[in-house]
């Protein structure tokens, strides 16, 4: 039990109420004694005023007979009261005065005096006298000390009573519970689930509203220790997990302060940058001692990501110690406060990778040289180069080999590589050590010339390698002569930019390859209306398609042997609405070349087994041939096709001819095979066309179903003044003979001509001879006509 | 003169006096000494004691009528307002000082007339028909 202290409420209160009590006191026996004074001293007049009343009408008389005697009878009568002290009595009579009496006890103490007028007892007006009358002080100061003694007797007692029972009652009521209350609290364990009890008789008081209260605080008070607690034990593990994660992370992760320093960094970051781990350093280490190739790189990283509040990542070199460098992907990230969260991965493997594909990617791998893409950047820097234009510009130079495919195709990869590599070595000898070579695709090169900037050193270095390449190749023990053709374009002239330089060389290699190989061309701007032309033309072709404006014309086949007609070749035109009428040599090639000729051939197989269906239905023994370009086979003109036309037309397809070209077998072997003989499998017939003017391999004829053989035109024309080519045809005659073909003879011309044919038994013949490709309409009127002229020996129309 | 008219005469002497001393009550002194009115005041004072002296200078001797007789209760009444009890209560207070007395009281008109006559200094109070030579009026009490 603890004592009540100088603070406590119950001394307090005691000696707030003593001292109030105290004051009250003071003042109320203040208030007392001066109304009691003042009291007693009216109660004193009073009295006296009642004494000298009962000794009025004797004094009256003493005075009007100014009897001594009877006024010293009156004064001692008065005196015998112990209030008066004193008593004088004189008369006056309106000329003199005279004193009668004077009577008193002691010395005069106090100020109280009455004095009063004595008048005549038979005229109340008439003043003959005075009476004067002081009081003993001494006696009333007696009195009212006595009262109020007795009355500062009883306020204390009553405030002493009133003290106790206040002093009793917050002792019993308030300081007792409250006590009892705070030791409780001192006691108790609120974690534990202890609470307060409330004090006996206290149920519905304040105190045990108090209790009350005090309880539930505690119960909040545990409730949110407890969720504190849970949460800090949360943050702890989860900072835990954060600290361990970045202590053990492979990652290098840092913090830059405002002032680029860094405060902390984990021990990988340590490991990639080469510096020792966090605590030596305390946050001093500036991110500039960073051994960073460039730190300003770094600090403007930083400084960017500062102000526009982004995540920023760069690739940045650094310098180790060893000497080793090092790439680190480095992404700077705000993380508020001014600070920056970095975190950085070694990317040196990755870089080098990258590296490593882009040499790979602009390197050409069978020849070492710069592949297209090498080529274009060097042409690039060439073209930022300000010192372009003080050596004048240089030369681009496109070289192909001529039809080199057919080195792949007849010697095999192998051998195509290495002539493609003895080809490189052979270019580099022929240009400067700082020109550049390039190989574009399989058999193209490029070269940059530098400050080759004439067409005639330009035209002597061309020279130079064309005589270069024109050496044979030695592979295995067998030597291969090979052509080369080159484009040339010089820049500026030639153009101002990289895509243009690069096309207009090839507009002049493409011109060389037509001029038949071999050659130079350099770039002329007629090159480019030409591809211009050709553009134009590739659009006309197009809209020829979707217009309908492809005419099959029909060339008269006659059978030599029984002079009949034996069928007609179909030949396709194209009726241009602008420039009328034009043969297949001027489109068919570009319609090969831009992939429209499946569609063209499309057409005319349709075209022309609807011709046929037309003759059949008609009951006339005619077959039809239509031209197959090589580009159609396999896939442009593919078996089911075929089979479908003839299927919907309904025509036989032994009627139907497919003439194909060497070319056609020159692709690619295998496939040609394969289509050639599906086509034969479903019934077409096989003719070999232009037979003579390419290899005429006779091991080609062996191995495809042809039929029949078609003798180049110029062939058959020469025949008259050449004995030569009049040998070739019987010889081939002969041999289509003994290999069970027949033979048409292209370009019959003349009637020296079929009659030379008709004696090597050359079973047919098709020619102006006998009729030009006509429309369909008037196919019957030329075959009415070669009818009477194989029957009558007509002479046909010059 | 006849009986009756005596008689009637008789009455009347009896009957005026009375009736004229109710109404006239004067103050007397010596006719020879020489004063001829005195105040109200002056006469308060030589009766109730105050000062015994005339102006003349002459120490007065005011006489009473003799007790029981009309003029004396009328004379207080009429000079202090007071009545007889009154009178003689006052002078009971003063009788035992001995400093002052009440005026001589006379045993008749007679001795009052007499004593007019005789003592200079005396003065008294009688009914005006009673009044003779020998006397002077110095005041007449009226209402």
């Amino acid at each position: 039990m603890r004592t009540f202290g100088r603070h406590s409420i119950l001394v307090r209160s005691a000696v707030m109420l003593l001292g109030s009590f105290f004051l009250a006191g003071a003042v109320t026996i203040s208030i007392s004694l001066a109304f009691t004074s003042a009291r007693q001293h009216q109660a004193a007049t009073d009295r006296l005023n009642r004494l000298l009343d009962t000794v009025e009408s004797t004094v009256r008389i003493a005075c009007f007979v100014q009897d001594e005697k009877l006024a010293d009878e009156v004064a001692q009568g008065l005196l015998k009261n112990k209030e008066v002290q004193s008593v004088t009595i004189s008369s006056e009579d309106g000329r003199a005065r005279r004193l009668l009496s004077d009577s008193r006890h002691g010395l005069i103490t106090s100020g109280l005096r009455l004095a009063r007028e004595v008048r005549s007892p038979f005229n109340a007006e008439k003043v003959i006298g005075r009476i004067q009358v002081d009081a003993n002080t001494t006696a009333i100061a007696d009195d009212i000390h006595d009262e109020v003694r007795f009355i500062t007797l009883e306020i204390i007692g009553q405030l002493v009573l009133i003290a106790l029972t206040v002093v009793a009652v917050m002792l019993v009521f308030i300081v007792r519970p409250i006590k009892a209350m705070s030791d409780g609290l001192h006691r108790m364990d609120a974690t534990k689930g202890e609470r307060l009890a409330v004090p006996r008789n206290h149920a519905n008081s304040e105190i045990g509203r108090l209790v009350h209260d005090i309880n539930g605080l505690a119960g909040n008070l545990v409730d949110t220790l407890d969720q504190e607690r849970t949460l800090r034990l949360d943050k702890e593990v989860e900072e835990k997990k954060y600290h361990s994660i970045f202590e053990n992370a492979e990652t290098g992760i840092f913090i830059v302060d405002q002032a680029e320093n860094l405060p902390s960094w984990n021990p990988a970051f340590a490991l990639l940058l080469g510096i020792p781990t966090n605590e030596v350093y305390q946050g001093t280490l500036n991110i500039r001692q960073l051994p960073w190739e460039n730190a300003s790189r770094i600090v403007e990283m930083a400084l960017n990501c500062r102000l526009d509040n982004i995540g920023l990542s760069d690739d940045l070199a650094i310098r180790l110690r060893n000497g080793s460098r090092r790439w680190l992907s480095v992404v700077l990230t705000p993380v508020g406060e001014d600070l920056l969260q970095g975190v950085v991965h070694d990317v040196t493997e990755h870089k080098e990778a990258e590296a490593s594909a882009r040499r790979l990617s602009v390197t050409d791998a069978l020849t070492g040289m710069a592949n297209r893409l090498g080529l274009e950047e060097e042409l690039q820097a060439m073209l930022r180069d300000p010192l372009i234009a003080q050596t004048g510009g240089f030369a681009l130079v496109l070289a192909d080999l001529d039809n080199f495919r057919r080195i792949n195709e007849g010697f095999g990869l192998p051998t195509g590589d290495a002539i493609l590599r003895g080809a490189a070595t052979r270019l580099g000898r022929c240009v400067k050590g700082s020109d550049t070579l390039a190989r574009l695709t399989d058999d193209r090169f490029a070269l940059i010339l530098q400050s080759v900037t004439g067409s005639e050193e330009a035209g002597r270095i061309a020279e130079r390698i064309l005589a270069s390449i024109r050496k044979p190749f030695p592979v295995d023990d067998a030597q291969i002569q090979i052509h080369a053709s080159l484009g040339i374009t010089l820049y500026p002239k030639d153009g101002a930019d990289i895509p243009g330089l690069l096309r207009n060389a090839e507009l002049a290699l493409d011109r060389a390859k037509t001029m038949g190989g071999n050659g130079f061309v350099f770039f002329d701007p007629a090159l480019t209306e030409a591809a211009e032309q050709r553009r134009h033309q590739e659009n006309d072709l197009r809209q020829a398609i979707q217009n309908r404006e492809f005419r099959l014309y029909f060339q008269p086949i006659v059978d030599l042997a029984d002079n009949r007609l034996a069928g007609a070749e179909a030949l396709i035109r194209w009726l241009q609405p602008e420039q009328g009428l034009i043969p297949p040599d001027a489109f068919i090639p570009l319609a090969e070349k831009i992939g429209l000729i499946d569609e063209i051939g499309l057409w005319v197989l349709d075209a022309a087994c609807a011709q046929l269906a037309g003759w059949q239905a008609q009951g006339l023994d005619r077959y039809l041939s239509v031209n197959i370009s090589a580009h159609q086979i396999p896939d442009g003109l593919p078996p089911a096709a075929l089979a479908d036309a003839v299927r919907r037309h309904g025509v036989d397809p032994a009627r139907m001819a497919l003439e194909i070209t060497e070319g056609v077998l020159l692709a690619d072997v295998n496939k040609a095979l394969t289509w050639i003989e599906a086509a034969h499998g479903l019934g077409f017939r096989i003719y070999l066309d232009d037979f003579g003017t390419g290899y005429s391999s006779l091991s080609y004829l062996k191995r495809f179903p042809v039929d029949t053989i078609k003798v180049d035109k110029s062939f058959v024309g020469d025949m008259g003044e050449d004995g030569g080519d009049r040998t070739l045809v019987e010889a081939v005659v002969a041999m289509a003979r003994s290999l069970g073909m027949s033979v048409v003879a292209e370009g019959v011309e003349t009637a020296g001509q079929l009659d030379l044919l008709r004696a090597m038994n050359c079973r047919y013949g098709q020619g102006y001879y006998f009729s030009r490709p006509v429309p369909a309409e008037q196919f019957e009127a030329a075959a009415v006509r070669i009818d009477k002229m194989l029957a009558g020996r007509v002479e046909a129309p010059a | 003169m006849s009986i009756t008219t005596t008689l009637l005469l008789t009455l009347c002497l009896i009957l005026l006096p009375r009736a004229r001393a109710e109404a006239d009550l004067v103050v007397v002194v010596n006719a020879r000494n020489g004063i001829e009115r005195l105040t109200l005041d002056s006469v308060i004072n030589i009766f109730m004691g105050r000062y015994r002296q005339l102006p003349s200078g002459i120490p007065a001797q005011p006489v009473d009528q003799p007790d029981g007789r009309p003029e004396k209760a009328r004379f207080y009444r009429l000079l202090v307002n007071k009545d007889l009890a009154e009178i003689n209560a006052y002078w009971a207070r003063l009788i035992f000082s001995g400093r002052t007395s009440p005026p001589y009281q006379a045993k008749s008109t007679a001795e009052i007339l007499d004593r007019l006559a005789r003592q200079p200094g005396a003065i008294a109070y009688i009914e005006r028909n009673q009044a003779d030579p020998r006397v002077r009026i110095v005041l007449e009490l009226e209402h």
